[in-house]
Formats: structure tokens, sequence, C-alpha cells
């Protein structure tokens, strides 16, 4: 139950069956990874039962293990294997390798969690949850966080836990997912079931439906513009070894989107970086034919460039802070938002509201924290204060990630509406579909630099692929 | 020769009660509670010991007191990071303020004196060796504790990420709990050292503090019982070369300084390498 009396989940009924592979789904803030956390125990139901024959292993989409410790520590914490009073490593060892084959999740035992990528992590939360021979196993967004050959990887796993008669139950945005691997799904809206569907039966507009309720909402009409340049970015140089940006040249003007399509850590981040100011440089960016002064983020949002960071957890907002607060913060120098020399927190408020309403977000009041916000409503709460002061330029950064379909096209419909009203915005999604959506022009990114660059147009889609697979 | 012997000889006399107050405050922090309460803990374990004794007549006895009585101080402080989500340096500070200023009262209820109690039988020479010996002894069970048994896994699982130890379905409050009594009975009996090992009596201030020139040589020797038992040598090395160069002209009040200039130094010089446990001071909340 969220605070405010709103209940995260009402009234809820769910059966998942030995050998079969469930799926759940929802928008964000629909109910889901609560739903999951009372199956798992690790959340009390205000009523209501869970039965269970047997464990129930959850897989976090935050990961849940001890990066400083090794990943048979991990395996083991809490129910670790000892003669006497003495731990017994060798034994520990042993089980996570005899896990590790039996599942076929090679991973080393002795490897630091902070030294492995993602995918590996994953797997090792995987085996600690394998290690309690679970009969219910829920996966929270498994494949947020993967690239695709781990996500392949991943369902190979998951089927032959189902074919061992384990039953599975998954939440996941990703509905091509859900009617690729999945048998029967259960789709929450707002805490309550709305649908539930055999998998054979349905399809990806038929889910996306039941998740948002009625039709998917349409994106916002694309105007006719005249674009004037904004935004110019000439010869940039930033950031490191292989992730680096490498003499990177281009322009965005006003009324349009310019979108990059690449893989992740073709140096986009460095380029983001580069731009909005929070890493040093070399080449020049220009806001309205002036070029900005290298570093000075503060200078930039008062002149109207404003960013949606990749991470909005960890840089875009202060998760304890209100709703209000986290509007407020980067703007707190603005005259609309001053009374002397203090925050006009009146004003603030009313900014809230205005953003909460026109964005849609789901909570109890502008007061609430954004750490009880699901990530869709935080997200929505990071783009309507990047809106909000009128910006000449919006960079924008992966502004769907691991949000649920009806939020992911309230974003993209105000992202596409900024356009209209003449903002330049620049668009770096990992999303091939999404950048190809939504862009006026698309340049392309690998190993840094920038390798083509396609008009609306002429837009051709398997060009734009082998480009950004590095073929000449 | 002998004057290197003397400095040897000083250096431990003077490392260990450091030694008893740093593996707490390792302890403490590798399961994710900062104990800025050592000097507390210190104090009350000195002046119990002191007042038991003296009301006993028994020395072991009361050092025993002194080790529960740091115990005590280490699970009030437990229970107040852990049930109460109090600030763990509010209440670290609070409890030293308490601690100094109860044995301080209680010098005046069990002495009838301020300032210093009377002369109380002590351990002895014998027992002040035996506390120098048992310091480096608790800096190995430590060592074996926190990386060789179950018990030492889930503390610096704690320390780290306690939500993985609750999803490994174990309440790291519990074992906050236990690490900040463990850490309050070491911290004690360097306590007990002070006053009944090295003296026989319990003045104010007698600490010194010790408690906080601890908490540099835990950063010191990153987080790990050795490294902060070299540290605390390395403090008490220079104390012990205090009342060498006393003579020397060199100002006491910079030789007193240097511990925590060191931890500076250890804090900026090396801080890539020096890295407190993730969860270190971080309350958890369910």
């Amino acid at each position: 139950m969220y605070p405010g009396g709103v209940h995260a989940v009402a009234g809820v009924d769910l059966d998942v069956f030995p050998g079969e592979i469930h799926a759940l789904c929802g928008e964000n803030g629909a109910g889901k990874t609560t739903l999951a956390s009372i199956a798992a125990g690790k959340l009390k139901a205000t009523g209501g039962t869970v039965v269970a024959h047997g464990n129930v292993g959850l897989v976090h989409q935050h990961f849940e293990l001890v990066d400083r410790l090794r990943v048979w520590e991990n395996v083991v914490l809490g129910r670790e294997p000892h003669r006497g009073a003495e731990l017994d490593r060798a034994a520990a060892r042993a089980e996570v390798e005899k896990l590790s084959r039996e599942y076929g999740l090679a991973v080393d035992p002795d490897a630091v969690i902070e030294s492995l990528p993602v995918g590996i992590a994953q797997r090792v939360e995987l085996l600690r949850e394998l290690a309690r021979d679970p009969a219910v196993l829920i996966l929270d967004e498994p494949t947020a966080v993967l690239a695709p050959a781990e996500i392949d990887a991943l369902f190979a796993t998951v089927r032959a836990l189902a074919a061992r008669g384990t039953a599975v139950l998954i939440i996941t945005h990703k509905l091509q997912e859900v009617v690729a691997h999945t048998s029967r799904i259960t789709v929450m809206r707002a805490g309550k079931v709305v649908a539930r569907l055999e998998t054979a039966q349905t399809n990806v507009d038929d889910i996306a439906r039941a998740m948002v309720g009625g039709e998917l909402p349409e994106l916002a009409a694309r105007l006719e513009t005249a674009p004037k340049p904004a935004l110019a970015v000439r010869g940039v140089s930033a950031g490191e070894s292989s992730l680096a940006v490498r003499n990177a040249s281009f322009e965005v003007h006003g009324g349009e989107i310019v979108g990059v399509a690449g893989v992740e850590g073709n140096g986009q981040s460095a380029l983001a970086d580069a731009i909005a100011g929070v890493i040093p440089y070399l080449g020049s960016i220009e806001l309205d034919g002036v070029a900005l002064p290298v570093g000075d983020p503060a200078r930039r949002i008062a002149q109207g460039i404003r960013t949606i960071p990749q991470d909005r957890r960890r840089e875009a907002l202060v998760l304890s802070w209100s709703i209000v607060d986290n509007v407020a913060l980067g703007d707190q120098r603005r005259p609309s938002l001053r009374k002397g020399v203090t925050v006009d927190r009146g004003a603030a408020r009313e900014l809230a509201k205005r953003i909460v309403e026109r964005f849609d977000v789901r909570t109890p009041s502008v007061d609430t924290s954004v750490s009880e916000l699901s990530g869709g409503n935080q997200q929505k709460v990071v783009v309507g204060r990047a809106l909000a002061h009128d910006p000449k330029f919006l960079l924008v950064y992966q502004p769907t990630r691991g949000i649920d379909v009806g939020a992911a096209a309230l974003v993209q419909s105000r992202l596409i509406e900024a356009r209209n009203a003449g903002v330049a915005v620049f668009l770096i999604s990992f999303e091939l579909d999404e950048v190809l959506a939504l862009s006026d022009r698309v340049i392309v990114m690998y190993r840094g630099a920038v390798v083509g660059t396609f008009e609306r147009g002429a837009l051709d889609r398997a060009r734009i692929g082998s480009l950004m697979a590095g073929a000449a | 020769m002998s004057g290197i012997q003397d400095f040897v000889v000083l250096t431990l006399v003077k490392a260990a009660p450091l030694i008893y107050a740093a593996l707490a405050g390792v302890v403490c922090e590798r399961a994710g509670i900062l104990n800025i309460a050592l000097e507390g803990q210190l104090t009350i374990g000195a002046f119990t010991a002191v007042a038991v004794s003296f009301a006993t007549g028994n020395p072991v006895i009361g050092l025993l007191a002194g080790v529960v009585a740091g115990a005590l101080v280490g699970l009030l402080l437990g229970v107040a990071a852990t049930r109460f989500g109090v600030d763990q340096i509010v209440a670290g500070t609070g409890i030293n303020l308490l601690a100094l200023g109860g044995a301080a009262f209680g010098l005046t209820v069990v002495f009838g004196q301020p300032g210093a109690s009377a002369e109380v039988s002590a351990l002895g020479v014998p027992g002040e060796r035996g506390l120098i010996v048992g310091a480096f002894v608790a800096a190995l069970l430590l060592h074996l504790a926190l990386y060789r048994t179950p018990w030492g896994l889930r503390t610096r699982a704690s320390g780290e990420n306690p939500r993985a130890v609750r999803s490994a379905g174990i309440d790291p409050r519990n074992v906050r709990l236990i690490a900040t009594m463990l850490g309050g009975a070491l911290a004690g009996l360097g306590g007990v050292y002070l006053s009944l090992g090295e003296l026989d009596l319990y003045s104010d201030g007698m600490t010194a503090g010790r408690g906080f020139i601890a908490l540099a040589a835990v950063i010191f020797g990153r987080w790990t019982p050795f490294g902060a038992t070299g540290a605390a040598l390395g403090f008490g090395a220079l104390a012990a070369l205090q009342f060498v160069l006393q003579r020397s002209g060199v100002p006491s009040e910079l030789m007193q300084a240097l511990p925590y200039l060191a931890a500076l130094a250890a804090l900026t010089g090396i801080a890539g390498r020096a890295r407190a446990p993730q969860a270190d001071g971080v309350p958890y909340t369910e």
C-alpha cells in the first residue's frame, strides 16, 4: 500500500503451475513488483494468502548482490556450509560449480561481483535462488539490463527450468519476449488483474491494449516546422578509450528531432556528457552560433540546454525528495522559482502540480517522495521538469528505458510536441525502433564516430543497421 | 640497545588500548555501523572496571564488568541505530557525551570525589602484559572470524549490502546489533587496560581521544583486523616517540596531531585504494 491509502495491489488472484512460464505484464505502477514481493514473502500483504508448494525464489530487477564479495560467497550467504564454526569454502565452491554445470550458467565461483558484466551478475543472482531449489521462480524485469545474446541465454535457462517442473513467473514490459517465450499471460492495471490470456491465442497489440486500458495513445502529430540552427557540435572528442566520442560534428535545429542510432557503448554516453557540460572535451559546442564554455552545466541550464539523463535514479532525481523539490532542483535560481533569497515553494508547488497533471504522473500528492513512484512515473517527472522552462535544446538519453508502453507513448508524444513548438531535440536511444519513429534526421554512431546521416525521407533501416555494426 | 628496547615496550604499552578500540571499530564498520562511540566505550569500560574492582576488591571481576559495560554501551548504539533509526553519528556523539558525564558523576557517587578515583586493586604487570598479548590474539581471532566463518560472511555482507543479506533470509539489523555488542566489549577491554592494566585508578579524560585515534586506525588499516592493528601499532609508536622527543623541543601538540594527519593522508592520498564498506554508516530499514 502506498502512503495516502492507495493499494499497490488489491484483490489479485494469480496461479502459476509447475512447468509453465507465466508472464506478468502491466504498466509501471500497476503493482507487478509489489505482487512479486508478496509472493516471494518479502512483503506482507494486508489481506489474502499465498500458497506455494516449496520455496519461492525472486530474481530482482536491481540485483541484490554484495558487490565486493565473491560469487560463491553471494550464493551461499545465509545458508553457508560449515565444519564446526568454520565456513567450508571447498564445499561452497563445489556447490556453486555443481549448480553452474547443472543449469548451464557458466560463472567463475571466485570472481568478485563488481568485476562481472551485468549479464553474468544476473546469473549469480539466479544461481543463488536456484541453490534453494525453488518450486516457483519469479524474475522481475530480467532482460532490462541484458544484451540480445544474453537475453537468448537467459530464456534458454528459463525454458530448461520449466522443463524440470519449476513454475516460472516473468515480470516484463517487453511484449515481444512475452509472446515468444511464455505460455500464459496475466495483465495487471492499477493493482488489479485486467486480463488473463493464453499466449497462443493473443498478440502484442492485444496485450498492450489490455495493459493501458483501451487503445494505445497516439503519438502527437508531426507538424511541418521551419528548422533554424540551435545547437552545433563541431569536432567534439571526449571521454576515455573505447567509450570515447571522436571528432563528432552535427547540427540540431529548432523544430526537429535528431536521433542517434548506435549500439550502446559507441560513444553516446561521452557525447551526451560533453553536451551537458559535465565532462571536458575538445572541439566546440555552439548554442545559437555562440561557443559554450567547456564545463559549467549550470550555465547551460540557464541558457536553455536541458537534459534527460540516462539514469534517472542517479543523475536526474534525488529519490528521497518530494516531487516539488525535485521539480525545483536545478532551476532554484530561476526568477520564477525565487522569492528573494529563498526558493518560492508556492511557485514550485504550482509547477509540480502542472507537471503531474500534464504528464499524468500517478501519485497520491506532489509531496510524495519520488522514491515511492514507479519508474515510469519518475521518468514523467524528469521529462516534465526538462520541458517546464521553454528549453531551446533538449538532450534526451534513453527516455523510455525500463518504462511501460503507456508511459513511453506519453513521453514520446511530449517530445514531439516540444519539437513542434520549436525545441531542438537530440535523442540518444539504443532502441532503433524508437529512433526511427521519432527522428527527423538520424545520425549513426560507431566506435565514437558519426558514420552516417539519414534524412527522414530517406531512412534505410538495413543500411543503418549495417553501419551500426561497423560496415564501411 | 636498552633505549630501543624501552621504545618497543613503550610502543606496545601505548598501542594495546588502540588495538582493542580499532578492532572494535573494524567489526562495527564491517557490519555497517559507524562506531563514533569508541571513546565512550573506552571510558565506560575503564570506569566500570575500577568501580567494580573497588567494590569487590577483585580486579578480574572488575575486568569482566568493564567488558560487559562496554558491550552494553555498544548495544545501546546498536539499538539506537538499527531499531530506532537514529543517525549513527548523532547516536555515537550522544553516547560519548553520556559516557564522559556518566563516569564523572559515577566518580562522585562511588568514590565521593571528582576528578579521579582512589587507587584500587589492579591487574598488575602480569595483567598488563596479558592484555597486551590479548590484543594481538583478539586481532587474529577477529580476522579468522570475519574471513573464515559464516558469521563473518554475514557480517561483511551486512556492511556492504544489507538488502542482499535480507534477501538471503537473514535480518541484517540483528547482524549489526551483534557486531556493535562485540565491538563494545572489545573497546570496553581497551578501557580496562587503561585503568586497571596500565594504572590502578580512573581519572576524568584518561582515554584522551584514543577512541578517535582508533577510528583513524580503522581507516588507515583499510577496515581489516590486521591492518587496523598495524595502524594502531604505528600510532602507539608515535605516542612512544613523544616521550623520547619530549626533551628535544618538538612541540608535543604536534606529535599528538600526527595520528589525525596520518588519517587524513590515508583518506586523501590513497583514497583510491582505501575503500570503506559500501553500507558503512548507512541505516537499513525495511
